[in-house]
């Protein structure tokens, strides 16, 4: 068994023979993660919108144990991660960290806000250091506009930024 | 918590993480065949436990049992450790991972014991010592070190 703990390792070794094979092949994968983390998110968002991801992420906070706040209002939930467990993992870490390790993030969330009709803004910062801001709106214009002020931003499988 | 251990984790333990290694496992052996899987494992186990590879290639043991029993019993395994002059066989009655998939999913991957069968095997590569696991149900194996002949 791979320690649940150490799933960010296996990962890791995962993105860097996909990144080998090409970028779309790295993008099927994200989109693989993205239909199996469905069944824990999907009806959550679909019936409860920002309140369910609140819960989910909120969920994710304890059981990964995220250094992160979490914020909604009326149009936008924020998550700001201020120590990112996943990638602390992966920078300590006798294998070599992928690049890009953080991309696939906004790989597999993405693609289940577009399916939900929500709108993703996902501010990776800085790809060596553990923190993001992620935002998530009801409203496409609103989105738009907020990323204006993003540092890192990350596109996803059919969003190109 | 042993001091031995390259990689002690502590807090809560998300178990969905397994069902992302089913998915993965699934996804590599469908795209790219059994190799490629075979080949990610083989670098975990002699990569990311490059410490424990290490240690059995100097002849320590020390850090793998350690590594399985601070791992084990954080995810609330059923299991025992049985450490011998000759062998050191890790008996698990009840493999949260493997239950935890089958939960989630109905049936794990065929190749899902792949992950502790191929990093073990990484692991042990270049020491005296060879891993073998032997799966002896749903959910259950034993997986025996020993010194090579």
């Amino acid at each position: 068994m791979i320690p649940s703990d150490h799933f960010t390792r296996f990962y890791n070794e995962v993105f860097k023979f996909l990144e080998q094979q090409g970028e779309a092949e790295l993008e099927a994968y994200f989109l693989a993660i993205s239909k199996n983390q469905e069944k824990h998110i999907l009806e959550l968002i679909q019936t409860r919108g920002l309140e369910g991801m609140d819960e989910y992420w909120s969920h994710i906070k304890i059981e990964e144990n995220c250094d992160m706040d979490i914020d909604r209002n009326e149009d936008r939930l924020e998550l700001r991660m201020n120590v990112c467990p996943s990638l602390s993992k992966v920078l300590d870490n006798d294998a070599e960290p992928m690049r890009r390790y953080c991309d696939h993030c906004a790989g597999w969330i993405g693609p289940i806000m577009d399916k939900t009709g929500y709108h993703l803004v996902y501010d990776v910062i800085d790809r060596n250091q553990p923190q993001c801001v992620m935002r998530v709106f009801k409203d496409a214009a609103k989105a738009k506009e907020a990323e204006k002020d993003v540092k890192l931003l990350m596109g996803w499988p059919g969003h190109k930024v | 918590m042993s001091e031995k251990l390259r990689y002690a984790e502590g807090g809560e333990v998300h178990l969905d993480f397994h069902g992302a290694t089913n998915t993965t496992i699934d996804f590599i052996i469908g795209r790219y065949g059994i190799e490629a899987l075979d080949d990610i494992f083989r670098k975990v186990g002699r990569d990311v436990y490059r410490s424990i590879h290490d240690d059995l290639v100097a002849g320590d043991t020390e850090q793998l049992v350690a590594h399985w029993r601070h791992f084990f019993s954080r995810e609330n395994c059923d299991y025992d450790i049985e450490v011998g002059s000759e062998e050191i066989i890790l008996t698990v009655r009840h493999c949260t991972a493997w239950h935890h998939v089958a939960k989630l999913v109905g049936q794990p991957s065929a190749q899902f014991c792949d992950q502790t069968i191929r990093t073990n095997e990484a692991m042990a590569e270049g020491s005296p010592y060879a891993i073998d696991t032997e799966i002896t149900g749903p959910g259950s194996c034993r997986q025996v070190l020993r010194k090579r002949a």
